[in-house]
Order: structure tokens, then C-alpha cells, then sequence
């Protein structure tokens, strides 16, 4: 933590970035902190209650933090697939972000859950994560903790999903989105929803009605994952942000899962290689066209 | 007028209530993937009811004024356009178990909804809702009821106020309405009750909520009216996403949007959605210009409309102190401390 502090201390000091995006320890739980001066280094603080994907706020919409000036941002090995996302996807040079990767041990599904991690209290995408340390830092930093324990409950709940008839699994998810009021903190949450002007809040024409009902919610959410199929960096924000506690998270697992199957692809923290929706190869699957 | 009620005559009265016909409303368990919480359902069976645990996730907006109403349907021929309502009569309701925080907001929407307009979306569902609060025996950090004028024995906006004794309830009818409801069901009350034999936990309760906020109100609405462009402003929306759950979770944000959805070339439906000021679209002209340009200026205007300008209105805040923008922020915006700053400014300048 120290190293943290002193890094982002440097940083500011020596000129090299206006705004360093970290964590701090907030009233309820660990929360992000824009600090602009050296002196308030010292809020930094890097644990297993840093759930947050921060790379959302590097995002070309947040104009408000783009004012400050350059930034570094801390990140963790699943914030590095966003950021890279970003860079991969023109929305952010690589040179315009310095990136302080932490090693690290896995979070918590909570800003605010206290306690070592159990399988019960540790975030789903940290089962089996092979990005502990981010490749895209600039500065690495912390020693490497133990891995975290497994959690299994998002891919129990898929694979029961998955067993179920379409109809019933139709069902499952009629009822989950029965609970949508249309927010959009999914989608605003979403390092990788950069749109301008995302296609629900285009009217002209209406391509997806934003009233929330059975037909509105059921075409916002499909899309949303279609939208998200190659480039989600699987850090469960939408989910975690959904005030009516919706599993989103499992459709843009399901979509990875095809992306994988069928290109060959996963989503990682090297910016060089092209995402399937932004590249094509002849090999690419097509025994649909008919 | 002071009634006792047992657990299990109130279970009756509820079982009683649902087989009259009458819809009600409760704070219930909901088993989802993202863990359990309490929220306000309707119920099919007082077995449903969950009147103690963590603070209810969802407010009574939705039951009042649902996220989505349709408001009429239209079919164009040619020239002429024929409108027809949508809905039918709002069902009769009542409210069961509320927390103080979710009943004085409807009274306090009330007056947005009978201001410059009388608002019969509102009040066709309001007027058919009989509410029955519950004092609350918990609290959680996020709480600041009797920082804005209420408590977790407040009664405004109850028909009847339900507080926790041994064994079961003194249920306080404070209407017209309320009283006819206690003597309608009147053989679920037991006798007069005495006042004293409230839980000590409502005391308690109260007493946690008060240490985590102290603020004087009319001094952050005096500052509000002075500072519109004071630099606190520029810091207050960092962390801000703008993604409106805020607003979506809290129980006096009312802004609505209203859309026209054709279901066909010659016929549609005009509908009232939920919407708030935390996005960028809510402002933005047909131009492309947007008067509130970044979110720093957005949550400004959350927190304006909540502390000057409904006050300057109408006399007190648009705000209940229910702590849910608290409870939902991914970004971990915190309303209780914004205010503190707030006060603490106000002091400094005064």
C-alpha cells in the first residue's frame, strides 16, 4: 500500500498525471477517489474490497474527469482486459493513461463485505482467474497474494440454465427482467459502453422502446449482451449496479462462451489483438449464410 | 384513538384483507441470485409478510406510481385521431407494515402532483391506498430520517401507525380512513392500548439514525439559493456514473418521461416512464446542446431540486432520508455526507 501511495504521489508531484483514479476507504465500504493532489495520495488504499472496475471512468463519456487532465488509474487484472478493451477499441491512447496494475488476490462481490474471502462473499469472476497480475501496467505493484477461494455459484446457476427446455429458459429470464425499471445503471456502469448515443435513446426510429415493459426489456438486455459479445471484460459491474438485483452477468458469460467456442477468442489485457466484431478472417464460421 | 393488535390477529386481518378482494401491500423475503432482501410485493397470504429485517430495498413508488403507466391508446384513420383510456379503475389497496420513510414521501409527492396540475395518475392509485406503517426496530448506516423532519416512529402520511410490542402491535388510527379501516376489521383489535408498551428498540432505532446525521436544513437551503456555482460542485460528481438508480430507488424522485409506442402503422400506445435528471439526455435540446453538460452539474441539480427548490415551494425537503441512493450507488456516491459538507459550508459562511 505504501508503494501505492508513494507511486501516485510521484506521479502527481513530478507533473506526469493530473489525476491519479484509485480507491478509498469510503462510509459504506471501498469506493473510487480522483486525487489531483500529491498530499491526498495518502487515501489510497488497495484490498479485497476494491470491487470496482475503474476503467469506466476513462471512458470518453466521462467528460467531467477527462477536465482534469491525464490520468493513472489502479487497476486489477480484470480491469486491464476493460482498459485494454478501450485502447483496442480507438476510445483511449495508450499513452494518454498510466496504468498501475495491482497483483492480486481477488475481491470481494461487495465494496462493503469485511472478512477474508470465502467462497460465499468472494465476486464470481475470481474463480480460476488467470490475470492475478496485469500485463498492460506500466507499474506493478504488491506481491502476489494467494489465490481466492472458488466461488461456484454463477456457474451452478448457469448450468442449470443451460439444462433447462427453451421455453423454460425463456421463462427464467422473462421473470428476471419483469423486475427492469429501465435505470440503464447496467449500461452506464459499462467501461465498455462508450456509444455517444446508445441505441436505446435514438427515437428516430425507435429501435428499442425504453418503457419498461415485458417487450422493452427483453430487446434492451439482448442487445445489450449482443452489443457486449467479444469485448465484455467480464467485471459483473452491470450486475453489481442493478438495483433490482438482476444476474446479468450470466449473459455476457453465455455470450463469451460462444465467442470462445467460435472464434477462438477470449477478451485479455493485450490491446494489439483484434476483438471477432472488429476483424475478419476467411475461417470465421458461416454455415449460417445459406 | 389507540388499538391493540396481536401476531396472530394481524395475520388474520391481512388474510382477511387479501380474501375481500382487496390488493395488499408488504414488505416481503425475495430469493434472488444477487443474495435475499425485503421489498415491497403485493402478497397472496399474510404467511408472505416480512415486517422485521434489513431496511426494504424497493420503495412504494412503483405501487403508486408504477415505473411504466400507460395513459391512453390512439388509432389514426386518415385524418382523424381517436383517443381511448388504457387503464381501467385503480384497485382498492392497502399498504401494510411501511416503513415512516417510504409513507411521508407520498405526502410529499402529493403536493408535486397537486401543484400547478391535479394529477390523476397519481392520486387515482393514492386515493385508493390505505396505508398501514410500521415503526422501525432497525437502521443501518445509510439512515437519516430525523435529519429531514421525520423518524422511525413518524406518522405522517399513515392511516394507521403499527408499533411493535410484545406479542404484537399498538396500531394507532390517525385518519378518517384509518379509523374505518379498525373498525371495519375491528375484531382484530383487541383493546385500547397503552403507549407505553412500545418496543424500546424504536427509541433505540431513533437514537442510531440521529448520530448518523445532524444538519440544519434552512441553512443548506439559504446556502443552496447563494452557491449555485460554488466550486464544491466540482468535485461532488466525480465518482458519479449517472446512471439514475438513485432515482429510480428513491422514494420522492417523480420525473417522468412520456413516449408514444406504435403497435402498428395505424395504432400505439402513449406510455409514462420513470426518468431522471442523472442522465445526459434528460436535458439535452433538439440542437445537441445540453445545459447541463457533465455530471457534477447533474447531481447539483439532484441535490438543489431535493433542498432548495421543492423547498422554496412547499416548505420542507423533497427528501425522506430512507438512504436507498446510498444503498444502490455502484459508484458510492453518499448523500449523508454531501450534506454534511453542505452544512458545514453554510455554517462557515453564516
Amino acid at each position: 500500500m505504501r508503494e501505492l501511495k508513494n507511486l501516485a504521489k510521484r506521479l502527481l508531484e513530478e507533473g506526469t498525471v493530473k489525476v491519479v483514479i484509485g480507491y478509498e476507504e469510503g462510509p459504506v465500504g471501498v469506493r473510487p477517489v480522483f486525487v489531483t493532489r500529491p498530499a491526498d495520495a495518502e487515501k489510497l488504499v488497495f484490498n479485497s474490497r476494491c470491487v470496482q472496475n475503474l476503467a469506466a471512468y476513462l471512458s470518453r463519456r466521462r467528460g467531467h474527469i477527462a477536465r482534469l487532465g491525464k490520468s493513472a488509474i489502479v487497476v486489477k487484472g480484470c480491469d486491464a482486459r476493460a482498459v485494454a478493451g478501450l485502447i483496442r477499441e480507438s476510445q483511449l491512447k495508450r499513452e494518454d493513461v498510466v496504468v498501475i496494475g495491482m497483483r492480486c488476490g481477488g475481491v470481494a462481490l461487495r465494496p462493503s463485505d469485511e472478512g477474508p474471502l470465502t467462497p460465499e462473499t468472494v465476486a464470481d469472476r475470481c474463480s480460476g482467474c488467470e490475470s492475478r497480475e496485469p500485463k498492460l501496467a506500466d507499474h506493478l505493484l504488491g506481491e502476489l497474494p494467494p489465490a481466492p477461494p472458488k466461488a461456484t455459484r454463477m456457474f451452478e446457476l448457469m448450468a442449470q440454465i443451460e439444462r433447462m427446455p427453451v421455453a423454460e429458459r425463456f421463462r427464467f429470464w422473462a421473470e428476471q427482467f419483469e423486475r427492469c425499471m429501465r435505470c440503464n445503471a447496467c449500461r452506464e456502469v459499462c467501461p465498455m459502453c462508450f456509444c455517444e448515443r446508445c441505441i436505446q435513446d435514438k427515437s428516430q426510429p425507435q429501435w428499442i422502446e425504453t418503457s419498461p415493459h415485458a417487450r422493452g426489456n427483453l430487446s434492451w438486455h439482448f442487445t445489450h449482451a449482443m452489443h457486449l459479445a467479444g469485448r465484455c471484460s467480464s467485471c459483473d459491474e452491470c450486475q453489481r449496479a442493478c438495483p433490482a438485483g438482476l444476474p446479468l452477468g450470466l449473459l455476457n458469460r453465455k455470450m463469451a462462451e460462444i465467442v470462445r467456442n467460435r472464434f477462438e477468442y477470449q477478451v485479455s489485457d493485450d490491446s494489439t489483438v483484434p476483438s471477432p466484431i472488429g476483424a475478419f478472417k476467411q475461417q470465421d464460421p458461416q454455415e449460417f449464410i445459406k | 384513538m389507540t388499538f391493540s393488535i396481536s401476531d396472530s390477529g394481524l395475520n388474520a386481518l391481512v388474510d382477511e384483507v387479501i380474501a375481500s378482494g382487496t390488493t395488499v401491500i408488504a414488505p416481503a423475503l425475495v430469493k434472488l441470485s444477487a443474495g435475499e432482501r425485503r421489498e415491497y410485493q403485493k402478497i397472496g397470504s399474510a404467511q408472505k409478510m416480512a415486517l422485521t429485517g434489513a431496511i426494504v430495498s424497493n420503495s412504494l413508488k412503483p405501487f403508486i406510481m408504477p415505473p411504466s403507466v400507460p395513459l391512453f391508446r390512439y388509432t389514426r384513420a386518415k385524418a382523424a385521431v381517436s383517443l381511448e383510456p388504457a387503464t381501467g379503475k385503480a384497485q382498492a389497496a392497502v399498504v401494510i407494515g411501511a416503513q415512516a420513510c417510504d409513507i411521508a414521501a407520498l405526502e410529499i409527492v402529493d403536493r408535486v402532483m397537486d401543484w400547478d396540475y391535479h394529477d390523476e395518475v397519481w392520486f387515482e392509485r393514492r386515493k385508493a391506498t390505505t396505508v398501514i406503517s410500521l415503526a422501525c426496530t432497525q437502521a443501518d448506516a445509510s439512515c437519516f430520517c430525523t435529519a429531514v423532519g421525520s423518524g422511525p416512529d413518524h406518522p405522517r402520511g399513515s392511516d394507521i401507525q403499527l408499533l411493535r410490542k410484545k406479542g404484537g402491535y399498538l396500531a394507532r388510527a390517525l385518519t378518517e380512513s384509518g379509523k374505518a379501516f379498525c373498525s371495519k376489521y375491528g375484531s382484530h383489535f383487541e383493546k385500547a392500548g397503552d403507549d407505553a408498551d412500545r418496543d424500546p428498540l424504536i427509541k433505540e432505532t431513533r437514537e442510531k439514525v440521529e448520530t448518523n446525521l445532524k444538519i440544519d436544513l434552512g441553512a443548506i437551503r439559504s446556502f443552496l439559493t447563494r452557491n449555485f456555482e460554488h466550486e464544491l460542485w466540482n468535485d461532488f460528481g466525480l465518482r458519479c456514473h449517472g446512471c439514475g438508480a438513485c432515482a429510480f430507488a428513491c422514494p420522492t424522485c417523480h420525473c417522468f418521461d412520456i413516449v408514444d409506442e406504435p403497435e402498428g402503422i395505424t395504432h400505439g400506445v402513449r406510455r409514462r416512464n420513470w426518468d431522471t435528471c442523472q442522465t445526459a439526455k434528460f436535458t439535452v435540446h433538439a440542437s445537441g446542446h445540453n445545459p447541463r453538460k457533465d455530471q457534477n452539474s447533474r447531481i447539483r441539480q439532484r441535490v438543489m431540486h431535493k433542498f432548495q427548490i421543492y423547498p422554496e415551494r412547499f416548505g420542507d425537503v423533497l427528501c425522506t432520508g430512507c438512504g436507498r441512493c446510498v444503498r444502490v450507488c455502484a459508484g458510492g456516491m453518499n448523500l449523508l455526507e454531501i450534506l454534511k459538507v453542505l452544512d458545514k459550508s453554510a455554517e462557515a459562511k453564516s
